[in-house]
């Protein structure tokens, strides 16, 4: 189950629109904005977080290459690595954003291999191919940096006055 | 690449293009002119199949990317109506806490 159903990305959707109002200075946007969440969020969260962990173990049987050995593996690792990252005690809304940068870090490392491949065999595959495999890879490495920074931001409002994440070598630091 | 029957007799032309402009390479007849032939062939055969081959890896790729892009930006908004809620707000690309909040 990969896709959201319809009434959770209602709900976003809703989420979404309160959020551009509370953030241009609405009150009662905002007020009305952390009544939902407290009420609906963990609801949505959850649903939003089982779609990652279906779209995880996706990545896992994809980058195994038909291998279950290999597959257990990547996506062992992948589930070690988002309960690193939303540490003790995380609220929901962690859990789905440590699940997304462990999602997106198994993606990461399949464009990766799947670009090296390419990259072998240059002189038998055409440029342009290489290129849009590129252009794909660099795009799933922004998502992956920017949803370890949201990750971090999220975390910094629960707990310690900084918040460091280290993941495969790229640092993000957000201090108050 | 191309047989070209001239005299009654079949010749072998390999078909290039450069810069261009198609131009057509002489190669010969007879059992020589096949084997060359054949072997063009499946040079063409299996450069074509590495290139159907690229194509579905990158049409894959593409798929999975794509297929986690509406979980990445639920995410994206929840977290932002969290930040939200707690009454900060963006400037310049980074979250400020709102002084009023």
């Amino acid at each position: 189950m990969l896709e959201l159903t319809e009434a959770t990305r209602k709900r976003i959707r809703e989420l979404q629109e309160l959020a551009d109002k509370a953030e241009g200075g609405d009150d009662g946007a905002r007020l009305e904005l952390r009544r939902r969440l407290r009420e609906e969020s963990p609801e949505v969260v959850a649903g939003c977080s089982d779609s990652a962990r279906s779209y995880r173990r996706l990545l896992a049987e994809r980058s195994s290459g038909g291998n279950p050995l290999r597959k257990e593996a990547i996506s062992e690792r992948a589930g070690r690595m988002a309960l690193e990252l939303a540490g003790e005690n995380p609220t929901p809304l962690e859990v789905l954003l440590s699940e997304r940068v462990a999602s997106l870090w198994v993606l990461v490392e399949l464009q990766e291999a799947l670009l090296a491949a390419w990259y072998y065999k240059a002189n038998a595959t055409s440029p342009t191919f290489v290129l849009q495999m590129a252009r794909l890879q660099e795009s799933a490495h922004r998502r992956y940096l920017a949803a370890i920074k949201t990750l971090a931001q999220v975390q910094k409002l629960q707990g310690p006055s900084r918040v460091q994440v280290n993941i495969g070598g790229n640092q993000i630091n957000v201090s108050r | 690449m191309a047989w070209e029957r001239r005299g009654g007799n079949l010749y072998y032309y390999q078909v290039e293009r450069e810069d261009g402009r198609v131009r057509k390479r002489y190669i010969g007849a007879g059992e020589v002119a096949e084997m060359i032939a054949h072997a063009d062939e499946t040079i063409r055969r299996t450069r074509a199949e590495r290139r159907e081959r690229a194509r579905t890896e990158l049409e894959e790729a593409k798929g999975l990317a794509l297929a986690g892009a509406e979980l990445h930006q639920a995410a994206e908004i929840l977290a932002r109506a969290q930040m939200v809620a707690a009454g900060y707000h963006r400037r310049k690309g980074e979250w400020r806490r709102r002084r009023s909040a």
